[in-house]
């Protein structure tokens, strides 16, 4: 019998497309996989990085089609317990705890503490134009670069994924309003499927770092917290901000 | 009895009034706090002078924790939970009672907003506590915390811990440090004493740094409710992390905004025609309060020209159910904010010249949409026709830019309408917009 363990999960998909779909939007993400990679081998977990879409990105919007997740993982034959589905524009320090021990089995995040008014608009738009109305408290909202979910959690997947194909072309319209695409749709159908949720601090996602007063050089947030996102980075042409934190992130704690 | 204590520290420092903008912020806090004490029960405890003189040596900041159960004895306060607040704070006149969430531990709210302040302050403080490894993840802004009795033995410790180390934490407080004052030593001193603190009650009770979570603005995308995030889904709304000359004229801005919620008066609660456009005067609305006062709660009001609600709320005090139809659907984004504590309104959008009536019946009809003669003749046939007869209120009657006032005589000559009453503001009567009233602004008519 296999034994269960538990997975980390990382988008790495080439498009081949231009702006936000380019390659080169990709160069960075190793730096992510090879600390993720070092983390769960520290924390008897696993990485599983998918490098293919499912679909073409036309049908369904890569960031959506990793709530698949279990049927992905099922027909790998993995064996699972507890999956952290994070993105590959993150970073995580050796040294950080092993969160699958802090989730009571819940459905894990941490909440977005970024920009309240992209919070809030995307909240009241979502709300407005695809769910009747139903609003969410703003400080359960999560940020979908990090969540932790197991088995109870596959229904929930499933209704994501049904919501998306019942209303592809309402969420394709949603675009103009640059509010995200899956996270606040997640983020709404939790709050009104009941979904327990399990909030982690702010260390085990800390995204936007420049709003924290964190990006600089003497790379202060390596200390402050466990899980960096690289996101909300000013004067990022081409993704190369990202990719020199990234790096530099990564030989300050991999390679020292 | 026992009751829960809202602290509130206030004090004057004559040397800052010019930075403080002579402290006038200090009165918004306290209104709002004083409607929490009014709304929930609790003691309004306030402290507005120095109990230690030397503010060099005991800055007001260090005094609020330091004396917080000396003072209430001494005022023989009789005390349950206490909340220590800020006079920055500013709470929502319709948030919860905080005081019923606690699980009576120690309440503190995470500070992580200014990261790289909280990281100096830490590791500027770690040597004086031995170099005690604080959890961070656990580090609260002290500006608003609630605790009780069990942890009096704890603040008597804090205080003799500053009492023995007054300088050297002034040092480091002024010439080191140079972040903040009590708020960290009171985190290593509450973690060294394996303080319980419960750290997960939602953000809304203590949105601080409102400027840099982005929440003055609102959703200009929907454009349908111009309210401040902050006012909108914000408890406590805390104005630090500015700069400080700002804070007297934003606070003041906010209770110019808010201020009308806090009052026990129906009448203070919304906003009145002579200091906005689309309202009815203060007069008009009383006048409403006392016609319809007795014999209307199984009644039907329908409102036809709601537009931001302001008067709805209103009506729904007198009648069993309000309807508010209005063209505009910012408007009714509006009206549905405005009237959001009541659940007997009810709001339309609709073209009411353009579409197909179909309201249910109602005892009393408000024409208050279009403005003409053209449209007042018409308007009022219809209206008598459709709801059989019922009692309308006309607004604008004595508008001296509209001919609603020739129309309606026209009707009352030709036996359409009769006047029972004329209400609202007088002849003379200046509106927002500088409009003077040639006779009341409005009439209750009967068929």
């Amino acid at each position: 019998m296999r034994i269960m363990k538990n997975i980390v999960f990382i988008m790495d998909i080439d498009l081949g497309g231009e702006g936000r779909f380019a390659s080169s939007r990709r160069a960075p993400y190793k730096f992510s996989i090879d600390s993720w990679k070092h983390w769960a081998s520290k924390n008897n977990a696993e990485l599983f990085i998918l490098n293919d879409l499912l679909m073409s990105h036309e049908d369904m919007g890569i960031c959506w089609q990793r709530y698949y997740l279990f049927d992905i993982l099922e027909a790998n034959n993995i064996e699972y317990d507890q999956i952290a589905m994070v993105d590959a524009d993150t970073i995580i320090h050796p040294d950080c705890p092993n969160f699958f021990e802090l989730t009571e089995g819940k459905f894990t995040g941490v909440h977005c503490d970024a920009s309240y008014d992209w919070v809030c608009r995307s909240i009241e738009n979502y709300s407005k134009h695809m769910f009747e109305e139903h609003k969410m408290p703003f400080w359960e909202y999560i940020d979908c670069g990090f969540m932790v979910v197991n088995k109870k959690h596959k229904s929930f997947f499933k209704d994501i994924v049904n919501l998306y194909h019942s209303n592809k072309l309402a969420f394709k319209e949603m675009e103009k309003f640059h509010v995200g695409t899956d996270q606040t749709p997640v983020n709404i159908l939790a709050n009104k499927n009941n979904v327990d949720l399990k909030l982690l601090p702010y260390e085990y996602n800390m995204v936007d770092l420049p709003r924290k007063e964190l990006l600089a050089n003497d790379l202060l947030f390596t200390n402050c917290g466990w899980i960096y996102q690289f996101n909300c980075i000013p004067n990022n042409e081409e993704n190369k901000a990202t990719y020199y934190w990234m790096e530099k992130t990564y030989k300050h704690l991999y390679e020292n | 009895m026992k009751k829960n204590v809202i602290y509130w520290v206030g004090v004057i420092n004559p040397e800052h009034n010019d930075k403080y903008g002579n402290y006038e912020y200090f009165e918004y806090s306290k209104n709002t706090w004083k409607h929490f004490c009014k709304r929930f029960d609790c003691h309004f405890v306030e402290i507005n002078k120095p109990i230690e003189d030397d503010l060099f040596k005991f800055r007001i900041n260090w005094q609020k924790a330091l004396f917080v159960f000396d003072e209430l004895e001494k005022r023989n306060i009789e005390y349950d939970q206490i909340a220590l607040v800020d006079s920055s704070c500013m709470y929502k006149w319709d948030a919860p009672n905080f005081f019923e969430l606690t699980e009576r531990k120690f309440i503190g709210w995470r500070d992580v907003d200014n990261m790289r302040w909280t990281n100096d302050s830490i590791v500027g403080y770690e040597n004086i506590f031995n170099n005690f490894k604080l959890d961070r993840t656990k580090y609260i802004n002290s500006g608003f915390i609630i605790f009780n009795k069990s942890h009096k033995e704890f603040f008597s410790s804090f205080k003799q811990l500053y009492y023995d180390n007054v300088d050297k934490f002034c040092e480091l407080q002024d010439k080191i440090v140079k972040k903040g004052t009590e708020q960290t030593p009171l985190n290593y001193w509450l973690q060294i004493n394996n303080v319980e603190l419960k750290t997960d009650l939602p953000i809304a009770f203590k949105l601080t740094h409102l400027h840099r979570k982005e929440m003055f603005g609102h959703n200009w995308q929907l454009n349908e409710d111009n309210t401040p995030y902050f006012i909108k889904y914000g408890y406590n709304w805390i104005f630090n992390g500015l700069p400080k000359h700002e804070r007297p004229k934003i606070m003041k801005q906010v209770w110019e905004f808010v201020k009308h919620n806090y009052s026990d008066d129906i009448l203070d609660t919304t906003v009145h025609k002579d200091t906005h456009k689309f309202t009815t005067s203060r007069k008009f609305k009383e006048d409403i309060l006392k016609y319809f006062s007795k014999g209307y709660k199984d009644k039907t009001l329908v409102e036809l020209g709601c537009c931001q609600g302001t008067t709805t709320k209103i009506y729904a005090e007198c009648f069993g159910k309000v309807i508010g139809v209005d063209i505009d659907t910012w408007n009714i984004g509006q009206a549905k904010n405005n009237c959001s504590s009541y659940s007997n309104v009810e709001f339309i959008q609709q073209d009411l010249y353009n579409s197909k009536w179909e309201f249910p019946n109602a005892d009393v009809v408000v024409i208050d949409a279009g403005h003409t003669y053209e449209h007042i003749i018409r308007d009022i046939p219809k209206i008598k026709k459709y709801f059989n007869n019922p009692i309308i209120i006309i607004d604008d009657y004595g508008n001296p830019n509209q001919t609603i006032r020739k129309g309606i005589e026209e009707l009352v000559e030709n036996n359409v309408i009769t006047i029972k009453h004329k209400i609202g503001a007088d002849a003379g009567f200046k509106t927002a917009t500088g409009l003077v009233f040639n006779d009341m602004e409005g009439v209750i008519c009967e068929s």
